[in-house]
């Protein structure tokens, strides 16, 4: 058992606590306030008054697959060879290694989503995963989250390029549409096996099964405006899930963002107008999207921001207006709903995985230091071990 | 004229005046500056009660207006890598005022950038500094040229030895040929001094020209390099052809700082905040800044826009400040210094009698998250304003 005592937590769930402790037991927190008994613990860490918050989550990550400081060798981000391939699974290509998790660790991060990159118009299965340890399937949290979609410049850049389709956006919707309407065909000839010809394995169907069957959403690549429509379009035609990352434009259209309700990674805000398609970007999507109360969490698409700065992130979407609490939650638990694993971590609540971050001080400021980092339970970096 | 008051002011040089007053011409130069000052008749008061107010921010190395941001390839103009020696090209003739990094710029408090070519080519080219609004180039431009653009590691062998199986695909070769440009510019140079004693005809030659200025000490020879050898190997070669440099990145500097320092080296750090994307910046770590100070390098922070986007220069600097560079240096990294490493000091990089009245407005503390930039005046002008999206 490990105790935390004399800290200031910032829930998420049920309020800001003053002068509580928190109490850990096996991965979980079991207990959280000022009443919490801390005389069972083998450990307490005295907070002296400092912050505790959730373990900050990054939902739309490429750590491990495009990896800090390794060039060429270390890059295994997107398939590029063929537009459509579900079957990946982005776990195949995870690197625990990559310099970045620790990187991750000393900056609060504990959750993160990695996705393979947006070249496909269907790139394969995305996961949840803890930034901790050397073995990528005992630091998965949840695998498949959803299934990697994209529309817009980069499917059509890629393959218009080398006079392949999609060359254009009505390419790269008829591939998704094509793609869906083949599954969905595949999944009703096994549900009505007429001939041994149904039988035929198709891997590309298979692979969206779950999303046909609305066991997992589609989570789809998307900046311009009428990208974000299309794909709303599309997805209504076959009844599937999806959430969207980027969503650049999202505040153009938010009446139709808040109409349908669908969950949104935001970022990477501090990035320029690297395409056409994001050239609008700035802080105004968050700060509208807080307004008209359409659900979004903050991603920094590492190594594209790095993810070093998602707390950045948020204390800057404070200048243009986003509460502090809110700019805190959508890098914790808003962060967690939108990979579907709020269940297990995002907040600080009894049951909940163990990943907490200490503070020296307000998160938000600039100045402040991560002081320590625990997943599950355990003390995964420590300030100090590795101060200059 | 122009009455700004009520603000607490960081000149840049010299004390905090708190309740301070600045008086601003109507050519826009800074009249009268200090605290507590009666203020007489005054066609225009401004009244910051509660705001901190520092000089214009001066990014000191970017590619703002060249390299497309928001426009695409058809907006790129940012490196002429066909070949690795090109000193006669000009970054003045590529940059777009209209562009929506020079807009990003204001936002984030900078008044003045140095733009300078990429880093494709081990002689880039020329660059020059600029106040950040304006619609005609040469209109906004303060100094030109500011230096010749230098490169070294991964960046000249992918463009040349990678991409186009051409010279250099080494490290010894971009040495080699940034040597054999000096060299070449040194017999240049000696050519056109005896036709000019003789009177006799001469052929200019621009990209020769270019190395002779770096060689008469007219303008410095501006080093791309992030490896630690690569840095030595820049001042290596700078020390035998006797010319000023700067440091242009200087990502491995903490790892050899002590010589840096011990060499008075310059440094233009950054760009800061990002991911390490290549195997030359794996060491990259936000304590550079604070470590080359302390071993007496004088350190500039930038951008690299758009590498890191200019609008978070001052996050960049905040979280500089926050790994060990004191709140003195901090401020002075992002103004005076980069002034007077690009040799405008006259003009810009402090608020003191005579010169420019670029300032910023803040809500708070500089390096504060509750210190968002308010306004950016240039030359007295307000030229952008935070809105409420």
């Amino acid at each position: 058992m490990l105790g935390i005592r004399d800290v200031k937590i910032m829930t998420m769930t049920g309020g800001t606590i003053e002068k509580g402790n928190v109490l850990l037991e096996d991965g979980k927190i079991r207990a959280c306030g000022r009443d919490a008994d801390l005389s069972p613990c083998i450990k307490v860490i005295d907070g002296k008054g400092r912050v505790v918050t959730p373990g900050l989550i990054d939902a739309h990550t490429h750590v491990g697959l495009s990896e800090s400081g390794v060039g060429r060798e270390g890059t295994d981000t997107n398939e590029g060879t063929n537009p459509l391939t579900p079957s990946l699974s982005v776990r195949d290509g995870i690197n625990m290694q990559d310099q970045a998790f620790e990187i991750f660790r000393r900056s609060g991060i504990t959750t993160v989503g990695i996705l393979p990159g947006s070249g496909n118009i269907l790139g394969g299965t995305g996961l949840a995963l803890k930034c901790k340890g050397a073995i990528v399937d005992e630091a998965v949290l949840k695998d498949p989250i959803g299934m990697r979609a994209a529309l817009g410049e980069n499917p059509k850049g890629n393959y218009g390029g080398q006079r392949k389709s999609p060359a254009t956006r009505m390419g790269n919707a008829a591939l998704l549409r094509g793609a869906l309407q083949k599954a969905t065909d595949y999944l009703d000839k096994l549900n009505h096996p007429r001939d041994e010809k149904g039988k035929t394995r198709d891997k590309d169907s298979e692979a969206l099964l779950p999303v046909i069957k609305g066991e997992i959403p589609l989570i789809v690549h998307v900046h311009r405006h009428d990208d974000i429509v299309t794909v709303i379009r599309i997805c209504k035609e076959f009844g599937v899930k999806c959430i969207l990352d980027h969503v650049t434009d999202g505040h153009l259209v938010k009446d139709l963002m808040k109409r349908e309700n669908i969950h949104c990674g935001v970022g990477p805000s501090m990035h320029y107008g690297s395409k056409v398609e994001n050239k609008d970007r700035d802080f105004r999507t968050p700060v509208v999207f807080h307004r008209e109360d359409i659900p979004f969490c903050f991603i920094t698409d590492h190594p594209v921001v790095g993810g070093r700065n998602l707390i950045l992130t948020a204390s800057i979407a404070t200048q243009w207006g986003l509460p502090d609490d809110s700019a805190l939650k959508a890098i914790t638990l808003a962060s967690a709903q939108h990979l579907g694993v709020d269940e297990c971590v995002g907040s600080i609540e009894p049951g909940k995985d163990a990943d907490l971050v200490l503070w020296s001080g307000n998160p938000m400021e600039y100045t402040t230091f991560v002081d320590m980092t625990i997943i599950d339970g355990e003390i995964v970096y420590e300030r100090g071990m590795y101060q200059c | 004229m122009l009455v700004v008051k009520g603000a607490k002011i960081y000149p840049g040089t010299g004390a905090v005046l708190e309740n301070g007053v600045m008086i601003i011409d109507d050519q826009g130069k800074i009249r009268e500056i200090g605290q507590n000052q009666s203020v007489g008749e005054a066609d225009q008061f401004l009244d910051f009660t509660g705001k901190v107010i520092i000089p214009g921010l001066i990014d000191a190395h970017t590619h703002v207006g060249m390299w497309g941001d928001g426009e695409g390839r058809s907006g790129y103009d940012g490196n002429e890598s066909v070949r690795p020696i090109t000193g006669e090209v000009r970054a003045l003739d590529a940059v777009n005022p209209r562009q929506i990094s020079f807009a990003g710029a204001r936002e984030g408090g900078i008044t003045t950038i140095q733009i300078l070519p990429g880093s494709g080519n081990p002689i880039g080219g020329l660059g020059f500094a600029c106040k950040t609004q304006g619609t005609v180039i040469d209109d906004m431009v303060v100094k030109h040229p500011t230096g010749l653009k230098g490169a070294t590691g991964e960046n000249p062998k992918r463009a040349h030895g990678e991409s186009q199986k051409q010279a250099p695909a080494t490290r010894m070769a971009v040495a080699s040929m940034i040597r054999e440009y000096f060299k070449d510019a040194q017999i240049y140079g000696d050519k056109k001094k005896k036709a000019e004693e003789e009177g006799k005809p001469f052929d200019k030659d621009l990209n020769l020209e270019s190395g002779l200025m770096v060689l008469k000490k007219e303008i410095p020879f501006r080093v791309h390099a992030h490896r630690h050898d690569d840095i030595v190997t820049v001042i290596r070669i700078c020390e035998e052809f006797g010319i000023e440099y700067t440091i242009e990145h200087c990502t491995d500097g903490h790892l050899i700082a002590e010589y840096l320092g011990k060499k008075n080296v310059t440094a233009m750090v950054g760009p800061g905040l990002s991911a390490a994307s290549k195997v030359e910046t794996k060491d990259i770590t936000d304590q550079n800044p604070a470590i080359l100070a302390r071993h007496g390098v004088n350190v500039c922070l930038m951008t690299d826009h758009p590498f890191l986007n200019c609008r978070y220069f001052l996050q960049y600097a905040a979280i500089a400040h926050k790994h060990g560079l004191s709140f003195e240096d901090t401020l002075r990294a992002i103004t005076i210094n980069p002034a007077r490493a690009l040799g405008i000091e006259d003009r810009v990089g402090s608020l003191e009698v005579g010169k420019d009245a670029d300032f910023v407005v803040l809500n708070g503390e500089p390096f504060s998250y509750k210190g968002s930039i308010a306004r950016t005046y240039i030359e007295g002008q307000l030229v952008w304003e935070r809105e409420a999206y």
